[in-house]
């Protein structure tokens, strides 16, 4: 007795190397939710697998993965760095969360704007003002930040919608300009070279510049860049983002649809300006200080070298730009003006290489794939019906497969034997002995498909026939179709006219 | 008001023209916005230096004592800065607008790498020259002359005459030569200049090294009065820019117009006690933001059609 052999499951497909998870099928379905909110964790999507129909699950969208690794191993190498390093971590931290909701008001609102810097440095001097001036306890600096920055956010919009896009953008770069000359003009901090110092802080006096200060800096800026990533989740991905994007595709059809995009692009840039505030506020209390550094042009482009490198629109473009270059400004420190002329050397490669940064590179390189290899594809011999392989995986019925390919070998056998000679031979003689290779062509040609076959009309008073030629049309109560308006005088002519339009699509297909 | 600070306005306006109009033509030609403009005034003004520093005492011993002494040092300051400025130019369009000119996101994309193109050569000029302002040899001296009753200094004099030439030359050349006329044919329709031919490639080239040249030019006026250092082009390219936004994005004449209002306005705000010189760059700023929103695109709104 032949022993049974176990089936071999070779991996076929487009994405062959993705880990697929063999959950138990008899077991009911659990997902897990975040809890108040009712979304899923992670995106999960179930399928039976063909073959052994097994029940299988694979994860859709791997980037909250991505997202755990990367800053998990932030968090995780922290307390082993040394204090040099663990203030570019800070660094990093807080740029990245100010570039974040830049990308907010970039990509979602679609604002291009440059006055980022100088909303949260607004926002640093009012609260360290309001701290060091006023008295105000240092956790209050918060709601003041946030508030200094809905006001600079506000009057930032007004212009906004009247002026055009470019011309927008180009203003919001004097802006800090004027900032920081407006700041210089009061005389109450002209002693200090305009800097507020000896802010209230959540670092303890005897803690700053030491380790523990600056583990509860990495700390605090940590909580700090997942709020901002948060805020970009909550905004780009629930309603406002949507109505947005829908804006961005189509502006005339959101319009019909009733959604009203310029306000939701107000309200966007509204929160994107209190949470830059907000920032500023916790700027201030980080350093313990704030000065007009805050408004340099110079870091203005540093940051918006950052969001460019990683790529305009994507959280994700923002932090890895933001990473690219502190670690480049940073960490390189002794190279000098170098390392600058190193950032704009990567910044010029990047753009110049890439559509929309880093971030889309993946995405941009597979759309580069897939068109070189569908132009092999098609450079290669034409196969005339025959199934690509990669097709064949995405058919279910494999018999139509080995059909399809013995119908092209068919055909291309039949397409030797048809020369002016044989159809000559028809036309002498369309139903008498035929020879073996007009036999076969014809045996061929039977056997088509009834929809689009040729059919003779026989049309006309009794006695003075006329003959045409039709095709039928496969669907029942459906009538033929004329295929041309040549009519024949006898019967024999209509034969030799339908084998000469069946010849012709047999040499042409 | 006494008719000096009518001088000093035209002074001012004749440099922010120069920058301005370079900023204009560049953008309604082939639709690059060029940050890298700032960068072209400092280089020009370094290499004006260098290259004054050599050629100068050559020219000295010749013409020493003769009338034609500063002029012929002016020429060759001029030619100096001129040149670079045109080298410069051209020099963005190999890096930023050749490679990604046909390519998806050309605007923001050739603003993008003219801001790295500028940052990357601030950084160079900080790193091989150093930190420290240098001044240019001042060839005309500090005394002055009158014209009509109106007390002009040496320098002012020279920098409005030498303005309007330079713009005279300029408009002549877009006006009466081909290539000018290729230009002009770009600037009003692309796409039809393409079928006519006119290659954006072989046309882009002179623009560049063009409006590099005006940038040139504007350095070694401006450096007259004011020193050279690696940052000396970022308030020339913010006033420039916002000149060119006020004058419309692509409107020539606009940002002539608008150079001499923001001239003007610049010096009476100035001269007015109780806002002072520090003022200057809010009151600006203010004025063209009340202009765009009355107008959205600009005074050339009013004058030509512009690109978009």
């Amino acid at each position: 007795m032949t022993e049974p052999i176990a089936p071999i499951l070779h991996k076929v497909g487009n994405r062959r190397h993705e880990v697929v998870l063999a959950p138990d099928g008899g077991r009911d379905w659990r997902r897990g939710r975040v809890p108040l909110v009712g979304r899923h964790w992670l995106k999960w999507r179930g399928g039976y697998n063909p073959k052994t129909l097994a029940r299988e699950r694979r994860l859709a969208d791997k980037r909250p993965l991505w997202w755990v690794m990367c800053l998990g191993t932030l968090l995780l190498a922290v307390p082993f760095l040394p204090d040099t390093l663990l203030q570019v971590a800070v660094v990093f931290c807080v740029f990245a969360a100010i570039n974040v909701v830049w990308t907010l008001i970039i990509g979602a609102a679609g604002i291009l704007s440059f006055a980022t810097m100088a909303v949260v440095g607004l926002a640093a001097y009012a609260a360290a003002a309001a701290n060091v001036f006023l008295g105000v306890p240092w956790p209050l600096m918060f709601p003041i930040g946030v508030m200094v920055g809905l006001l600079a956010g506000g009057l930032l919009a007004l212009p906004s919608t009247r002026i055009d896009g470019l011309y927008y953008a180009l203003l919001t770069i004097g802006v800090a300009e004027i900032c920081r000359v407006s700041i210089s003009q009061i005389r109450a901090l002209a002693p200090a070279n305009s800097s507020i110092n000896n802010v209230g802080s959540f670092i303890p006096q005897d803690w700053y510049l030491q380790r523990p200060g600056l583990l509860l800096s990495f700390a605090t800026s940590f909580v700090l860049l997942l709020g901002a990533l948060l805020l970009f989740r909550l905004i780009n991905s629930e309603r406002l983002g949507l109505h947005l994007q829908t804006a961005r595709e189509d502006e005339e059809f959101a319009e019909a649809v009733g959604i009203d995009y310029r306000r939701a692009r107000l309200h966007v840039f509204l929160i994107s300006s209190a949470a830059l505030g907000f920032i500023g506020a916790y700027y201030a209390m980080l350093y313990r200080s704030i000065s007009l550094n805050v408004f340099s042009l110079d870091q203005l482009l540093l940051m918006f070298a950052m969001i460019v490198i990683g790529g305009m629109g994507r959280a994700e473009g923002a932090v890895i730009g933001t990473a690219i270059v502190v670690v480049i400004d940073r960490a390189l420190i002794d190279l000098g003006p170098l390392r600058i002329i190193l950032i704009a050397a990567v910044m010029i490669a990047v753009t110049l290489t890439t559509h929309a940064g880093l971030a889309d590179a993946r995405r941009q390189f597979r759309a580069w794939r897939n068109r070189i290899r569908s132009e092999r594809r098609a450079a290669r011999t034409r196969k005339g019906g025959e199934v690509m392989p990669e097709e064949a995986t995405e058919i279910a019925d494999k018999q139509q497969i080995a059909y399809r390919r013995f119908d092209k070998r068919l055909r291309d056998r039949l397409k030797v034997l048809v020369t002016p000679e044989l159809i000559a031979e028809h036309a002498g003689a369309p139903l008498g002995p035929h020879s073996d290779a007009l036999a076969r062509v014809l045996n061929y040609f039977r056997r088509a498909d009834v929809t689009d076959k040729y059919v003779i009309l026989q049309d006309g008073p009794g006695g003075d026939w006329r003959y045409s030629v039709m095709a039928l049309s496969g669907e029942a109560g459906k009538p033929p179709r004329v295929v041309d308006d040549r009519t024949y005088a006898t019967r024999d002519e209509a034969y030799h006219a339908v084998f000469l339009l069946r010849v012709n699509d047999l040499l042409e297909s | 008001m006494d008719a000096t600070l009518i001088v000093y306005a035209l002074n001012l306006s004749a440099i922010y023209a120069l920058m301005a109009i370079g900023i204009s033509l560049l953008w309604s030609s082939i639709g690059m916005l060029n940050m890298a403009h700032g960068a072209t005034f400092a280089v020009a003004g370094y290499g004006v230096l260098v290259i004054g520093d050599a050629l100068l005492p050559l020219i000295d011993p010749m013409l020493k004592g003769s009338a034609l002494l500063p002029f012929a040092r002016m020429a060759v300051l001029m030619a100096a800065g001129v040149g670079v400025g045109a080298l410069f130019g051209a020099l963005i369009y190999l890096l930023a607008f050749l490679p990604i000119h046909d390519k998806a996101n050309f605007a923001v994309r050739g603003l993008i790498v003219t801001l790295a193109i500028n940052l990357a050569t601030v950084q160079a000029l900080l790193w091989w020259f150093g930190p420290r302002q240098r001044a240019l040899p001042n060839v005309f001296g500090f005394g002055r002359l009158e014209v009509f009753g109106v007390p002009v200094r040496y320098d002012q004099a020279v920098t409005i005459s030498a303005t309007v030439l330079l713009l005279g030359a300029v408009l002549a050349w877009l006006r009466l030569s081909r290539k000018g006329l290729e230009i002009r044919a770009m600037m009003q329709n692309p796409e039809g200049a393409a079928l006519s031919g006119i290659s954006v490639r072989r046309t882009a080239l002179p623009v560049m090294a063009v409006t590099g040249a005006m940038a040139g030019a504007a350095a070694v006026l401006l450096s007259q009065t004011v020193f050279v250092s690696p940052g000396a082009g970022a308030m020339p390219l913010i006033k420039g820019m916002i000149i060119a936004l006020l004058g419309g994005l692509g409107s020539v004449p606009g940002a002539a117009v608008a150079a001499l209002l923001i001239g003007g306005l610049e010096a009476a705000t100035g001269a007015i006690p109780f806002l002072g010189q520090r003022m200057v760059l809010l009151v600006q700023f203010g004025f063209i933001i009340l202009v765009l929103i009355i107008r959205p695109r600009g005074i050339g709104g009013l004058l030509d059609e512009t690109r978009k």
